[in-house]
């Protein structure tokens, strides 16, 4: 074989060892989707959805209180978790490059890599022992720290990627430094920090450790900020450990809501933040 | 042959005349004194000491890494915002020095714009917004004032006829000419009084080159022009005054005519003619 | 390392060193042909044919240069200068012709008192070695010299004019002959001096201002 026929067979043996390993990693994400379609879709009704749950060990009742709890938690999170993380990225991008911004970066690191359950532990603790109550603003806390370090990170590295001479130009028309920051520098990097939250609220939205150490979960609905509550990722643990085949078919039908707000969440963002004039390439 | 019999006529100032520091031309618009900047312990520029004329277009020469590029964003205070860059000595605006204490570099940012060497529109605005951009953003919100801002400065930077219709695309849709007139037009749209070009043609094409050459004759009676250039030839084209740095250091400085056909120091002989190094 | 251009110059400085060399033999040539008494009005003729060809070459070649480098600084002033003594180069042939006419015109002048042209012809080609050596050597000290031999040049014509004008009873012929023939040794002293002013010019760009 000649050295040119050589070396076309070895790229395309590249090509094809790389689509049948992009096809193997979609193997588990197919076959998730498809049990919890398969064996939630049939539970999946109005009734379903907005019922409370019913006695344990008879079937009927459904999974209101979860939605509504999951929807509240991922809410009161994201009002405590996305300026927060937003802002310190935009502060470790754009003035961080000094000594306490390093500092920072690292325990920002430290912290995306903590277990999620230490972080329901450490609420617990400071939180939970000390009202002598579980509640819904604990697991807000406890999810809002576990979002902050993914989106501060996402979003420095998003602006990150913003060319400098952009900020140059800015400052050359005589903006200031933080309306060039906000109005120039974050838009520009708009779809790389809108994807870093939408992974960030993916994330916490099925967390679970961190919950059942702060809302506990519940049978009601919202009785108050600070009460414990029911969320879908508890709903569906609960649920998964009861021995009736009624039960279980509850739970995939509670992972399949949950599946499908995350989803719903996701390209409704997306679809709102899309400005007309997009040229910026996203990140994610 | 005009441009040669001004020369004559003007008398062209002898070198001591137009090196000696401090002095004060009747329409001086910058000057620098003593002028030292660096990059933490490297220094690029060394006591330089330069007075532009006000309504003239300037030529900065001289190889690369000489501290032209350092020159020009030292008079708008766009070199301090590079981490550890520092400078020493006055640079004077209209006579008073920007450097002084209490003096907000975002005014005189405003007074001295800049256009840079690769076309920098910003990517998420549309045609308008760019050139709205720094009235916007400093404030105005009045619609007509801006709708006229943004049309003058789009016919300044004769770009007008060419986006009138598609003010609402992306700027970053632009060829590249068209982007860089985009973003001299930004830098008009302020009404600055001073504009600083780095290498503004040196991205561009010949015929995109050409247009921008020709923006800057037609603009040089309201505004005092700065450019730093590699080429030889556009200085010769463009300027009227033509600077030649070397090592940070003025070498020699004068009319563009006379400073291209009899330079005097030994040094601008050799680069001109390529003889360098 | 040679530029692209150099070639160019040196091939331009080539061209007007071979019409130097030509232009200073017509001139010889043709005083030599008067002082003696012959009329090789044919060979110099040609010769200054060929000059004048040359000088359009050289113009084309500085053009094409200017052209394809766009040369500053001393290369301008090179160029610049190899035009104008190129132009120099082919009067001298013109007037070389010229001379040689004369005799054709006038016929046999061996009776004629022919000391004047003597002087200010030997004094001419000086001149031209002089200038063509302080161009070709770039020697300022050298090209100041010739203003001086100029006027030398010039007085000899203005004597003999002079003395012509008050003289009531000289051979006519030999008196026009003279004047035509001096007139025209002015004429090519005026131009090597032109030549030995691009020498500074060439050097540091300094222009001295002409009478």
């Amino acid at each position: 074989m000649s050295n040119y026929s050589m070396r076309r067979f070895k790229n395309k043996l590249a090509l094809w060892i790389g689509a049948l390993c992009a096809a193997l990693a979609m193997i588990p994400l197919v076959s998730i989707l498809y049990d919890v379609v398969k064996n939630g879709a049939s539970s999946l009704n109005v009734d379903f959805l907005t019922s409370a749950p019913g006695v344990i060990g008879q079937a009927g009742g459904g999974i209101g209180p979860a939605i509504q709890g999951t929807l509240l938690l991922v809410g009161l999170t994201i009002i405590m978790g996305v300026p927060l993380g937003v802002l310190s990225g935009i502060y470790l991008s754009e003035f961080g490059d000094n000594p306490v911004g390093r500092v920072i970066r690292f325990l920002n690191d430290v912290l995306a890599e903590f277990p999620s359950v230490v972080i329901g532990v450490v609420i617990f603790t400071l939180i939970v022992l000390t009202f002598k109550s579980f509640s819904v603003i604990a697991g807000a806390l406890a999810l809002s720290i576990i979002m902050l370090p993914i989106i501060t990170r996402s979003t420095e590295e998003s602006l990150k990627l913003v060319p400098n001479s952009i900020r140059d130009a800015s400052m050359a028309l005589g903006i200031r430094r933080w309306r060039t920051t906000l109005s120039v520098v974050l838009t520009t990097a708009k779809s790389g920090v809108v994807t870093g939250i939408l992974l960030a609220i993916a994330r916490v939205a099925g967390e679970t450790a961190p919950l059942v150490f702060t809302i506990l979960g519940s049978q009601y609905f919202f009785s108050g900020l600070n009460s414990p509550m029911d969320a879908l990722p508890i709903r569906i643990y609960r649920l998964a450990l009861l021995p009736y085949p009624y039960a279980q078919a509850q739970g995939w039908g509670a992972a399949l809501a949950l599946t499908l707000m995350v989803l719903v969440v996701n390209i409704g963002v997306r679809l709102a933040t899309r400005g007309r004039l997009y040229t910026t390439r996203s990140r994610a | 042959m005009t441009l040669h019999l001004q020369t004559e006529e003007k008398q062209p100032l002898s070198r001591e005349e137009i090196l000696q520091p401090h002095r004060t031309l009747e329409n001086s618009k910058v000057r620098t004194e003593d002028l030292d900047a660096w990059y933490g312990n490297n220094q690029v520029l060394k006591k330089l000491n330069i007075e532009v004329r006000e309504h003239s277009v300037t030529a900065i020469i001289g190889p690369s890494g000489c501290g032209k590029s350092t020159l020009i964003r030292c008079l708008n205070r766009m070199h301090e915002l590079v981490p550890r860059a520092r400078t020493s000595g006055r640079v004077m605006l209209d006579g008073s020095d920007i450097y002084a204490k209490g003096i907000d570099p975002v005014t005189i940012r405003r007074r001295v714009g800049m256009v840079f060497q690769k076309p920098n529109p910003f990517p998420t605005m549309s045609v308008y917004d760019n050139v709205a951009a720094g009235l916007r953003l400093n404030g105005e919100r009045n619609h007509s004032v801006l709708d006229r801002a943004v049309q003058q400065s789009l016919e300044l930077a004769f770009l007008w006829d060419e986006v009138k219709g598609d003010l609402d695309k992306s700027g970053a849709s632009l060829s590249g000419g068209q982007q860089q007139r985009l973003c001299i037009a930004r830098a008009l749209a302020v009404q600055p009084e001073v504009i600083l070009m780095d290498e503004p043609c040196s991205a561009l094409d010949p015929t995109a080159t050409a247009k921008i050459e020709e923006l800057i004759a037609s603009i040089k009676g309201n505004y005092t022009v700065m450019i730093v250039t590699h080429n030889m030839q556009q200085a010769a084209r463009v300027s009227d005054f033509t600077a030649f740095l070397y090592l940070g250091q003025l070498i020699e400085y004068g009319e563009t005519t006379s400073l291209f056909e009899n330079p005097v120091e030994e040094l601008t002989e050799r680069y001109l003619t390529g003889k360098f190094g | 390392m040679p530029r692209l251009m150099d070639m160019g110059l040196e091939k331009l400085r080539n061209m007007v060193l071979d019409m130097a060399e030509l232009s200073q033999n017509t001139v010889s040539t043709s005083i030599d042909a008067y002082v003696q008494g012959r009329d090789l009005r044919d060979r110099i003729y040609s010769w200054s044919e060929e000059l004048r060809m040359l000088q359009d070459e050289v113009s084309e070649l500085a053009v094409e240069l200017i052209a394809r480098y766009q040369p500053v600084a001393s290369d301008l002033r090179f160029i610049k200068s190899c035009m104008e003594v190129a132009y120099g180069f082919s009067r001298f042939g013109r007037y070389a012709h010229d001379i040689s006419d004369v005799i054709g015109i006038f016929g046999d002048l061996s009776s004629c008192d022919r000391q004047a042209v003597k002087e200010a012809g030997s004094q001419a080609k000086d001149m031209i070695r002089l200038s063509i050596k302080a161009f070709t050597e770039r020697d300022v000290e050298l090209a100041g010299r010739l203003k001086k031999m100029d006027d030398v040049v010039d007085n000899i014509y203005l004597d003999f004019v002079k003395k012509s004008a008050h003289e009531r009873e000289g051979n006519l012929k030999c008196v026009v002959s003279g004047t035509l023939i001096l007139r025209y040794l002015e004429r090519i002293a005026d131009h090597a001096t032109y030549v030995g002013e691009t020498v500074p010019y060439i050097v540091s760009g300094e222009r001295s201002a002409r009478k």
